[in-house]
């Protein structure tokens, strides 16, 4: 076991690698000069000379290459240009709003969305198999935005249930924190739980017309027990690595959902450094959002055993 | 099985003390598209940072309303006869935030680090000789007293000081630096103190008990600034909408800057109030004066008189601006009769001029982007006014960052585009003319513009001044280098329980002197 996370952790490093590289590359063949974002119209072309050389952007892409390579094998990813705070801590103060988010918002998808598909497969072609089929696929339709803003205006604007915008850290004051991510946190299960659902159904269908389903029902097991216990962990060896694939996306960062609600995360942070052409900040999420695939995708590996005996063996 | 929900909800809203009609009442919150840059005033910033530092620190001047200079923390200031002199008096009784009172060494130390290369502040270049000002001595000549010695007269020179960009040259206690002289936390004079920064989040300001405020009605950023409430809290809301949503659910008291379709919903809405200035930004399009085809100024001109600019600027501001096709804002007090004059809508004319400047359909591109709707919009109406004339215009739209890139290196043909509020005409004017060999970036290329340009920022005397200004406006219109449209209006909404909010041309939101009623 040891050694298959080594040779994954080692499989990485080149993976980081080249997305650093491709990242800031990328990024400096994008029009717009963080210089004159940051200054705006009102400047004049000595301040903006000025602010070229203090941020480093006078050398050759190479040179700035090899200069954020060497701080990054450091640990450090720089200092924002827009702010002058140093990257990492605001990625991972940034990651800690992202991450509470989505980690709950997939838990609860997972926990409604995968035995809603295991019932819809139980019941295939049924009345309850068409309403979960078309439920699911009606959510997984709507545009997360479209889908919180109107969470937004019925619960925050006409019924007045929760804070229409702000955060609160669950540090701070977790029944206030509570409140605030409640919306956020509902438009993500909603949205995740349509895919969740289709594809725990397609797989326990997959799984129903093996044989050893047969023989289990032939045994004479109740219908519960075929499916808990014989059915479920088969079917859900798929839907963990959607799974996976999900929190890898969403750890990424939840940019419309963080801007809707006003969240200050991962995704709001990214893309306002987009706007400001703040290269060492898009850089280093982009970097760290890599990592973050990595990671998860080695824990669902790490998982499959535990749902799928065949993998183990 | 609803009911029980609300009831478990709204109990763990009065738990959290965030139900309505709590604790929050003196509490004035107002939305801000992005977070600040930093505190320091005018080092980096953004509008949003002069925004809240200005609630913070003051200068010796300030802005009136219309964009003229007045005493701020200076009580009265003179101008030494050869123009190179000023000397400022300073307020008695003015306190920081530290309890500490105001005296002529600090304005001195402020002034000496803002002068310091190191800094990058924001105006350096403005008095350190790279243009019209050299500051050559800031000195104490008393507590009281600060004596401004400069190369040469400048009619500028108190209106860049009071540029909110620069900071408002902001006065600020020695306690706002750190022992190695690098930047703390500002501690000035203003009417808030600044309390708490979450980045990403909120600004929280104080208000400052000890405050000296001006006597007169609030002005700009002079006469009474009291602070009317415990906090000001500037919240980060980057979604218009959501902003919106807020405002209505009353998680938010002030909207400054409402789309003006929002504005026109808001206005029916009893529990809103809306309130509308106009602003002193330029919006207009630009016109690459060095591009083969637009080189032409009949082609150029013919460009200008085929838009209807009144019926564009009734669309893109959906009736609530007024078009201006002067560099000179329609809010300024140098906006007279001659500076009305401008282009007129003409589709024979446009044939005439067509025909005279050879023109054979050949297509221009015009650049827009769709982070400001107005510069969208704009370019979108243009384009079928021009093409109902026969001019073909192709429509490029792309990240604003992109543009900006295509406007400071002047690759471009025609772009949609809008400077930020210049309070001062000579500033505005100065955005748009240079040359362009030593500044891609300048639209106007006209040397007998630039020496106008120079005079108006050398003399002080009014009527002169609006003269050079009136000639430099009818140069501008032959020219055409840009077609000015408007210069928008802000629009702002705010909760009906607020009192005294009010929008103005320089388009930066104040909350003194604005409360809760009752």
């Amino acid at each position: 076991m040891l050694r298959f996370v080594l040779q994954r952790v080692l499989l990485a490093l080149p993976t980081l690698l080249l997305v650093s590289v491709t990242v800031f590359v990328l990024l400096r063949l994008v029009p717009g000069d963080p210089a004159a974002l940051m200054l705006g119209d009102l400047a004049d072309p000595q301040a903006v000379a000025a602010l070229h050389a203090d941020l480093g952007l006078d050398r050759t892409i190479g040179e700035q290459l090899l200069i954020w390579l060497g701080h990054v094998v450091r640990g450090d990813l720089g200092h924002s240009i827009t702010n002058g705070l140093p990257v990492l801590p605001l990625i991972l103060d940034r990651f800690s709003v992202s991450a509470t988010i989505v980690v709950a918002a997939v838990v609860l998808a997972t926990v409604i969305g995968v035995p809603a598909g295991l019932v819809a497969a139980w019941r295939q072609n049924g009345p309850l198999d068409l309403a979960t089929v078309g439920t699911a696929t009606l959510l997984l339709s709507i545009p997360s935005f479209w889908l919180g803003l109107l969470l937004l205006l019925l619960f925050g604007l006409e019924l007045k249930w929760v804070p229409v915008v702000g955060y609160v850290p669950f540090a701070q004051d977790f029944w206030a924190a509570l409140l605030y991510v409640i919306l956020p946190v509902a438009t993500l299960v909603l949205v995740e739980m349509g895919v969740l659902t289709r594809m725990a159904r397609s797989s326990t269908l997959e799984v129903l017309r093996l044989d050893y389903i047969t023989h289990a029902r032939a045994k004479g097991l109740s219908e519960g027990r075929v499916l808990l216990r014989h059915a479920l962990p088969t079917a859900f060896a798929p839907t963990l690595t959607l799974i996976g694939l999900i929190l890898g996306n969403l750890l990424g960062g939840i940019a419309v959902v963080e801007t809707v609600f006003t969240l200050p995360g991962l995704g709001r942070l990214m893309v306002d450094a987009i706007y400001a052409r703040d290269y060492p900040v898009i850089q280093g999420c982009l970097l760290f959002t890599a990592l973050v695939y990595v990671v998860v995708n080695l824990l669902v590996d790490l998982c499959y055993p535990l749902f799928d005996p065949r993998v183990a063996a | 099985m609803l009911g029980t929900f609300r009831a478990v909800l709204l109990g763990t809203l009065a738990a959290a003390g965030l139900a309505a009609g709590t604790a929050q009442a003196e509490t004035l919150r107002i939305a801000m598209n992005a977070d600040i840059r930093s505190t320091d005033p005018g080092v980096n910033r953004d509008e949003n940072t002069d925004t809240v530092v200005l609630h913070i620190v003051e200068g010796l001047v300030g802005y009136d309303e219309q964009g003229q200079p007045k005493p701020l923390l200076a009580e009265k200031i003179a101008l030494s006869d050869d123009g190179r002199t000023y000397t400022f008096t300073l307020r008695d009784g003015v306190k920081f935030h530290n309890g500490a009172a105001l005296t002529a060494a600090d304005v001195v130390a402020a002034w000496k680090r803002y002068m310091t290369p190191a800094l990058k502040w924001r105006c350096l270049s403005q008095f350190d000789g790279s243009g019209q000002t050299r500051i050559e001595s800031v000195e104490a000549a008393d507590p009281r007293t600060v004596v401004f010695h400069i190369s040469a007269p400048s009619a500028l020179f108190l209106s860049t000081m009071a540029r909110p960009d620069c900071g408002g040259s902001g006065i600020y206690h020695a306690d706002s630096l750190n022992a190695d002289g690098s930047w703390n936390k500002p501690i000035g004079t203003g009417p808030y103190a600044l309390a708490e920064w979450k980045q990403g989040r909120y600004v929280e300001l104080k208000r400052f008990d000890g405050y000296s405020a001006l006597s007169g009605p609030a002005d700009g950023y002079v006469g009474d600034k009291t602070p009317k409430v415990d906090t000001a809290r500037f919240v980060i809301i980057p979604d218009p909408a959501a902003a919106r949503a807020a405002l209505l659910a009353g998680d938010i008291e002030i909207v400054s800057d409402v789309s003006a379709s929002d504005y026109k919903e808001l206005q029916g809405n009893p529990a809103v109030t809306t309130a509308s200035s106009p602003a002193m930004g330029i919006s207009g399009l630009l016109l690459q004066t060095r591009d083969p085809l637009l080189k032409n100024p009949d082609l150029r001109l013919a460009i200008a008189t085929a838009l209807d600019i009144p019926a564009l600027v009734d669309a893109v501001s959906e009736g609530l601006a007024e078009p201006n096709n002067s560099i000179v804002p329609l809010a300024s007090p140098f906006y007279g009769a001659v500076e009305k004059r401008g282009f007129t809508h003409d589709p024979a004319k446009v044939k005439d001029l067509l025909a005279k400047a050879g023109y054979k359909g050949e297509t221009i591109v015009m650049l827009a982007n769709q982070r400001y709707k107005s510069m969208y919009d704009t370019a979108v109406l243009a384009q079928a006014m021009l093409q109902a004339a026969g001019i073909n215009v192709d429509l490029s739209v792309m990240e604003w960052g992109a543009q900006l890139d295509k406007y400071l290196s002047g690759d471009y043909q025609m772009q949609a585009f809008a400077y930020s509020a210049r309070l001062d005409p000579s500033l505005g004017f100065e955005a748009v003319s240079g040359d362009k060999d030593q500044q891609p970036r300048k639209v106007w290329d006209n040397a007998d513009a630039r020496t106008l340009l120079e005079k108006s920022m050398i003399t002080s005397d009014g009527a002169e001044r609006q003269t050079l200004f009136d000639q430099l406006h009818a140069l501008f219109i032959a020219d055409v280098p840009m077609i000015v449209t408007h210069n928008g209006v802000e629009l702002a909404a705010f909760s009906s329980k607020v009192e005294g909010y009010r929008p103005w041309p320089a388009a930066r939101p104040r909350l003194w002197m604005v409360g809760f009623k009752g």
